[in-house]
Protein backbone atom coordinates (compact mmCIF):
# COMPACT_ATOMS: atom_id res chain seq x y z
CA UNK A 1 0.00 0.00 0.00
CA UNK A 2 2.66 2.49 1.12
CA UNK A 3 4.84 1.08 -1.61
CA UNK A 4 2.16 1.57 -4.28
CA UNK A 5 1.76 5.19 -3.30
CA UNK A 6 5.48 5.76 -3.60
CA UNK A 7 5.43 4.18 -7.08
CA UNK A 8 2.45 6.28 -8.14
CA UNK A 9 4.30 9.37 -6.99
CA UNK A 10 7.33 8.37 -9.01
CA UNK A 11 5.16 7.88 -12.11
CA UNK A 12 3.45 11.24 -11.64
CA UNK A 13 6.83 12.94 -11.52
CA UNK A 14 8.40 11.45 -14.66
CA UNK A 15 7.74 14.61 -16.72
CA UNK A 16 9.81 16.49 -14.10
CA UNK A 17 12.65 14.03 -14.69
CA UNK A 18 12.60 14.92 -18.38
CA UNK A 19 13.11 18.56 -17.45
CA UNK A 20 15.54 18.12 -14.54
CA UNK A 21 18.06 15.87 -16.30
CA UNK A 22 19.12 18.41 -18.95
CA UNK A 23 18.90 21.41 -16.62
CA UNK A 24 20.89 19.48 -14.00
CA UNK A 25 23.48 18.75 -16.68
CA UNK A 26 23.65 22.42 -17.58
CA UNK A 27 24.31 23.12 -13.90
CA UNK A 28 27.02 20.44 -13.79
CA UNK A 29 28.80 21.89 -16.82
CA UNK A 30 28.75 25.42 -15.39
CA UNK A 31 29.83 24.18 -11.95
CA UNK A 32 32.81 22.42 -13.53
CA UNK A 33 33.71 25.55 -15.48
CA UNK A 34 33.60 27.56 -12.23
CA UNK A 35 36.10 25.12 -10.69
CA UNK A 36 33.87 22.74 -8.71
CA UNK A 37 34.64 19.03 -8.83
CA UNK A 38 31.87 16.62 -9.91
CA UNK A 39 31.72 15.56 -6.24
CA UNK A 40 31.13 19.15 -5.12
CA UNK A 41 28.53 19.75 -7.82
CA UNK A 42 26.75 16.56 -6.76
CA UNK A 43 26.92 17.46 -3.07
CA UNK A 44 25.38 20.83 -3.77
CA UNK A 45 22.53 19.17 -5.68
CA UNK A 46 21.98 16.74 -2.79
CA UNK A 47 22.24 19.17 0.13
CA UNK A 48 20.87 22.38 -1.39
CA UNK A 49 18.66 21.10 -4.24
CA UNK A 50 17.34 24.44 -5.45
CA UNK A 51 17.95 25.22 -9.11
CA UNK A 52 17.87 29.00 -9.31
CA UNK A 53 20.07 29.51 -6.25
CA UNK A 54 22.56 26.85 -7.40
CA UNK A 55 22.99 28.61 -10.75
CA UNK A 56 23.39 31.95 -8.99
CA UNK A 57 25.92 30.45 -6.57
CA UNK A 58 28.02 29.19 -9.50
CA UNK A 59 27.94 32.62 -11.09
CA UNK A 60 28.99 34.26 -7.81
CA UNK A 61 31.74 31.67 -7.21
CA UNK A 62 33.21 32.32 -10.64
CA UNK A 63 33.28 36.03 -9.81
CA UNK A 64 35.26 35.22 -6.66
CA UNK A 65 32.52 36.27 -4.23
CA UNK A 66 32.99 34.66 -0.74
CA UNK A 67 30.53 32.22 0.81
CA UNK A 68 28.73 34.71 3.12
CA UNK A 69 26.97 36.76 0.44
CA UNK A 70 26.20 33.62 -1.56
CA UNK A 71 24.44 32.04 1.44
CA UNK A 72 22.46 35.25 2.05
CA UNK A 73 21.41 35.43 -1.61
CA UNK A 74 20.37 31.77 -1.47
CA UNK A 75 18.22 32.44 1.58
CA UNK A 76 16.29 35.21 -0.14
CA UNK A 77 15.88 33.35 -3.42
CA UNK A 78 14.39 30.36 -1.65
CA UNK A 79 12.06 32.28 0.68
CA UNK A 80 9.29 31.65 -1.85
CA UNK A 81 9.15 28.08 -0.57
CA UNK A 82 7.47 29.45 2.57
CA UNK A 83 4.25 29.70 0.59
CA UNK A 84 4.49 26.21 -0.89
CA UNK A 85 5.38 24.66 2.44
CA UNK A 86 2.39 26.43 4.04
CA UNK A 87 0.06 25.11 1.35
CA UNK A 88 1.36 21.55 1.67
CA UNK A 89 1.11 21.68 5.46
CA UNK A 90 -2.69 21.60 5.18
CA UNK A 91 -2.42 18.06 3.83
CA UNK A 92 -0.14 16.66 6.53
CA UNK A 93 -1.73 17.62 9.82
CA UNK A 94 -0.17 15.92 12.82
CA UNK A 95 2.40 13.86 10.91
CA UNK A 96 5.75 13.14 12.53
CA UNK A 97 8.37 15.85 12.35
CA UNK A 98 10.86 13.41 10.85
CA UNK A 99 8.52 12.71 7.93
CA UNK A 100 7.78 16.40 7.49
CA UNK A 101 11.49 17.23 7.58
CA UNK A 102 12.20 14.72 4.86
CA UNK A 103 9.36 16.02 2.71
CA UNK A 104 10.32 19.66 3.11
CA UNK A 105 14.00 19.05 2.35
CA UNK A 106 13.03 18.01 -1.19
CA UNK A 107 10.40 20.66 -1.87
CA UNK A 108 10.79 22.41 -5.22
CA UNK A 109 8.57 24.54 -7.47
CA UNK A 110 8.12 21.64 -9.88
CA UNK A 111 7.34 18.92 -7.35
CA UNK A 112 4.98 21.27 -5.50
CA UNK A 113 3.11 22.02 -8.71
CA UNK A 114 2.82 18.36 -9.69
CA UNK A 115 1.64 17.47 -6.18
CA UNK A 116 -0.97 20.23 -6.25
CA UNK A 117 -2.27 19.17 -9.67
CA UNK A 118 -4.18 16.53 -7.73
CA UNK A 119 -4.28 17.50 -4.04
CA UNK A 120 -6.57 14.61 -3.09
CA UNK A 121 -3.72 12.23 -3.89
CA UNK A 122 -1.24 13.77 -1.47
CA UNK A 123 -3.55 14.37 1.49
CA UNK A 124 -2.11 12.36 4.38
CA UNK A 125 -0.04 10.30 1.95
CA UNK A 126 3.55 11.26 2.57
CA UNK A 127 4.75 8.27 0.50
CA UNK A 128 3.09 9.65 -2.63
CA UNK A 129 4.71 13.06 -2.24
CA UNK A 130 7.97 11.40 -1.28
CA UNK A 131 7.84 9.39 -4.54
CA UNK A 132 7.38 12.57 -6.59
CA UNK A 133 10.21 14.33 -4.81
CA UNK A 134 12.67 11.46 -4.60
CA UNK A 135 12.69 10.67 -8.32
CA UNK A 136 12.90 14.39 -9.11
CA UNK A 137 15.93 14.87 -6.89
CA UNK A 138 17.59 11.73 -8.24
CA UNK A 139 17.21 13.17 -11.75
CA UNK A 140 18.63 16.51 -10.61
CA UNK A 141 21.63 14.95 -8.89
CA UNK A 142 22.28 12.50 -11.74
CA UNK A 143 22.10 15.37 -14.23
CA UNK A 144 24.47 17.55 -12.16
CA UNK A 145 27.09 14.84 -11.72
CA UNK A 146 26.72 13.68 -15.33
CA UNK A 147 27.06 17.25 -16.57
CA UNK A 148 30.14 17.87 -14.41
CA UNK A 149 31.76 14.62 -15.58
CA UNK A 150 31.08 14.68 -19.32
CA UNK A 151 28.83 17.64 -19.93
CA UNK A 152 30.48 18.93 -23.02
CA UNK A 153 29.08 16.05 -25.05
CA UNK A 154 25.52 17.35 -24.88
CA UNK A 155 24.32 20.74 -25.96
CA UNK A 156 21.55 21.63 -23.54
CA UNK A 157 20.23 24.40 -25.79
CA UNK A 158 19.26 21.92 -28.51
CA UNK A 159 16.10 19.91 -29.22
CA UNK A 160 13.67 22.14 -27.41
CA UNK A 161 15.29 21.42 -24.03
CA UNK A 162 15.09 25.08 -22.92
CA UNK A 163 11.32 24.86 -23.23
CA UNK A 164 10.81 21.53 -21.40
CA UNK A 165 10.25 22.93 -17.90
CA UNK A 166 8.30 25.90 -19.29
CA UNK A 167 5.89 23.47 -20.99
CA UNK A 168 5.56 21.53 -17.75
CA UNK A 169 4.66 24.72 -15.86
CA UNK A 170 2.16 25.79 -18.53
CA UNK A 171 0.34 22.46 -18.29
CA UNK A 172 0.38 22.58 -14.48
CA UNK A 173 -0.98 26.13 -14.61
CA UNK A 174 -3.83 25.04 -16.89
CA UNK A 175 -4.65 22.14 -14.56
CA UNK A 176 -5.05 24.63 -11.70
CA UNK A 177 -7.77 26.56 -13.55
CA UNK A 178 -10.83 24.93 -12.04
CA UNK A 179 -13.26 27.83 -11.88
CA UNK A 180 -13.73 31.35 -13.22
CA UNK A 181 -12.09 32.86 -10.11
CA UNK A 182 -8.91 31.02 -10.97
CA UNK A 183 -8.87 32.61 -14.42
CA UNK A 184 -9.07 36.07 -12.86
CA UNK A 185 -6.36 35.25 -10.37
CA UNK A 186 -4.18 33.97 -13.22
CA UNK A 187 -4.54 37.22 -15.19
CA UNK A 188 -3.92 39.33 -12.08
CA UNK A 189 -0.93 37.23 -11.01
CA UNK A 190 0.44 37.34 -14.55
CA UNK A 191 0.36 41.15 -14.61
CA UNK A 192 1.74 41.50 -11.07
CA UNK A 193 4.56 39.04 -11.68
CA UNK A 194 5.75 40.94 -14.75
CA UNK A 195 5.57 44.27 -12.89
CA UNK A 196 7.34 42.88 -9.81
CA UNK A 197 10.02 41.14 -11.79
CA UNK A 198 10.65 44.39 -13.62
CA UNK A 199 10.68 46.45 -10.40
CA UNK A 200 12.59 44.22 -7.96
CA UNK A 201 15.88 42.36 -8.28
CA UNK A 202 16.20 38.60 -7.93
CA UNK A 203 13.07 36.49 -7.75
CA UNK A 204 11.09 38.36 -5.12
CA UNK A 205 8.34 38.56 -7.72
CA UNK A 206 7.25 34.96 -7.08
CA UNK A 207 6.79 35.42 -3.32
CA UNK A 208 5.16 38.87 -3.68
CA UNK A 209 2.82 37.75 -6.46
CA UNK A 210 1.92 34.60 -4.52
CA UNK A 211 0.84 36.60 -1.46
CA UNK A 212 -0.89 39.43 -3.30
CA UNK A 213 -2.69 37.44 -5.98
CA UNK A 214 -4.00 34.80 -3.58
CA UNK A 215 -5.18 37.61 -1.29
CA UNK A 216 -7.05 39.15 -4.19
CA UNK A 217 -8.40 35.70 -5.10
CA UNK A 218 -9.97 35.24 -1.69
CA UNK A 219 -11.31 38.83 -1.79
CA UNK A 220 -13.00 38.18 -5.16
CA UNK A 221 -14.43 34.95 -3.82
CA UNK A 222 -15.87 36.66 -0.73
CA UNK A 223 -17.28 39.53 -2.77
CA UNK A 224 -19.04 36.94 -4.92
CA UNK A 225 -20.43 35.18 -1.85
CA UNK A 226 -21.84 38.41 -0.38
CA UNK A 227 -23.88 39.03 -3.51
CA UNK A 228 -25.69 35.73 -3.19
CA UNK B 1 33.31 24.95 -0.48
CA UNK B 2 31.97 22.66 2.27
CA UNK B 3 30.92 25.65 4.41
CA UNK B 4 29.27 27.22 1.38
CA UNK B 5 27.28 24.10 0.51
CA UNK B 6 26.21 23.45 4.13
CA UNK B 7 25.29 27.12 4.57
CA UNK B 8 23.21 27.16 1.38
CA UNK B 9 21.59 23.88 2.39
CA UNK B 10 20.64 25.19 5.82
CA UNK B 11 19.12 28.47 4.67
CA UNK B 12 17.22 26.68 1.92
CA UNK B 13 15.83 24.13 4.36
CA UNK B 14 14.50 26.74 6.83
CA UNK B 15 11.70 28.27 4.71
CA UNK B 16 10.87 24.84 3.30
CA UNK B 17 10.52 23.29 6.74
CA UNK B 18 9.19 25.90 9.20
CA UNK B 19 5.65 26.27 7.81
CA UNK B 20 5.36 22.51 7.39
CA UNK B 21 6.57 21.94 10.97
CA UNK B 22 4.40 24.56 12.68
CA UNK B 23 1.26 24.80 10.57
CA UNK B 24 0.69 21.04 10.78
CA UNK B 25 0.47 21.55 14.54
CA UNK B 26 -1.25 24.89 15.04
CA UNK B 27 -4.54 25.34 13.23
CA UNK B 28 -4.89 28.14 10.73
CA UNK B 29 -7.68 30.74 10.55
CA UNK B 30 -10.30 29.82 7.94
CA UNK B 31 -9.57 32.90 5.84
CA UNK B 32 -5.90 32.01 5.56
CA UNK B 33 -6.70 28.42 4.64
CA UNK B 34 -9.02 29.59 1.88
CA UNK B 35 -6.34 31.98 0.71
CA UNK B 36 -3.85 29.13 0.48
CA UNK B 37 -6.16 27.56 -2.12
CA UNK B 38 -5.06 30.28 -4.50
CA UNK B 39 -1.34 29.83 -3.90
CA UNK B 40 -0.74 27.18 -6.61
CA UNK B 41 -2.43 29.19 -9.36
CA UNK B 42 -0.75 32.43 -8.22
CA UNK B 43 2.71 30.93 -8.07
CA UNK B 44 2.37 29.06 -11.35
CA UNK B 45 1.18 32.24 -13.09
CA UNK B 46 4.11 34.09 -11.54
CA UNK B 47 6.47 31.49 -12.98
CA UNK B 48 4.93 31.19 -16.46
CA UNK B 49 4.15 34.80 -17.47
CA UNK B 50 7.60 36.31 -16.83
CA UNK B 51 9.11 33.49 -18.94
CA UNK B 52 7.00 34.71 -21.87
CA UNK B 53 7.40 38.44 -21.38
CA UNK B 54 11.04 38.88 -20.44
CA UNK B 55 13.80 38.45 -22.97
CA UNK B 56 17.21 37.01 -22.24
CA UNK B 57 18.69 40.35 -21.24
CA UNK B 58 16.10 40.60 -18.48
CA UNK B 59 14.06 43.44 -19.97
CA UNK B 60 10.29 43.41 -20.47
CA UNK B 61 9.23 42.49 -23.98
CA UNK B 62 7.53 39.91 -26.16
CA UNK B 63 9.64 36.75 -26.28
CA UNK B 64 8.26 35.50 -29.59
CA UNK B 65 9.95 32.09 -29.64
CA UNK B 66 8.55 31.22 -26.21
CA UNK B 67 5.09 32.73 -26.74
CA UNK B 68 4.60 30.96 -30.08
CA UNK B 69 5.60 27.66 -28.49
CA UNK B 70 3.44 28.34 -25.43
CA UNK B 71 0.18 28.80 -27.36
CA UNK B 72 -0.14 25.20 -28.67
CA UNK B 73 1.01 23.85 -25.30
CA UNK B 74 -1.65 25.93 -23.56
CA UNK B 75 -4.40 24.71 -25.89
CA UNK B 76 -3.22 21.10 -25.73
CA UNK B 77 -3.04 21.19 -21.91
CA UNK B 78 -6.54 22.61 -21.84
CA UNK B 79 -7.96 19.78 -23.99
CA UNK B 80 -5.76 16.90 -22.82
CA UNK B 81 -4.52 17.30 -19.29
CA UNK B 82 -1.33 15.35 -19.90
CA UNK B 83 2.00 16.48 -18.47
CA UNK B 84 3.99 14.18 -20.72
CA UNK B 85 2.12 15.25 -23.83
CA UNK B 86 2.56 18.92 -23.01
CA UNK B 87 6.28 18.64 -22.33
CA UNK B 88 6.95 16.66 -25.53
CA UNK B 89 4.74 18.93 -27.64
CA UNK B 90 6.38 22.02 -26.16
CA UNK B 91 9.87 20.75 -26.88
CA UNK B 92 8.92 19.72 -30.42
CA UNK B 93 7.28 23.05 -31.27
CA UNK B 94 10.11 25.05 -29.70
CA UNK B 95 12.66 23.01 -31.61
CA UNK B 96 10.73 23.37 -34.88
CA UNK B 97 10.38 27.12 -34.42
CA UNK B 98 14.15 27.31 -34.07
CA UNK B 99 14.45 26.54 -37.79
CA UNK B 100 11.89 29.16 -38.81
CA UNK B 101 12.62 32.12 -36.53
Amino acid sequence: MENDQFKNGVKAALPIVLGYLPVGMAFGVLARTAGLTPFEAGSMSILVYAGASQFLAIEMISKGIPWGPIVIATFFINLRHLLMSSTLSLHFKGHRLRTLGLLSAQLTDESFAVAMSNPSKISNRPSYLFGIQMISQIAWVAGSVGGALFGRLVDHKEYGIPFALSSLFICLLVIQIKKVHHLWVMVIAGIFSILFKWAFPGNWYILLTGILASGIGIAIEMAGRDKK
Amino acid sequence: MLILILGMGTVTFIPRFLPMAFLTRWGLPKRVKEGLDYIPISILSAIVFPILFFNEEGTVGIRAHYILAAIPVFIFSWKVKSLWGSVLLGMLVYWGLGFVL
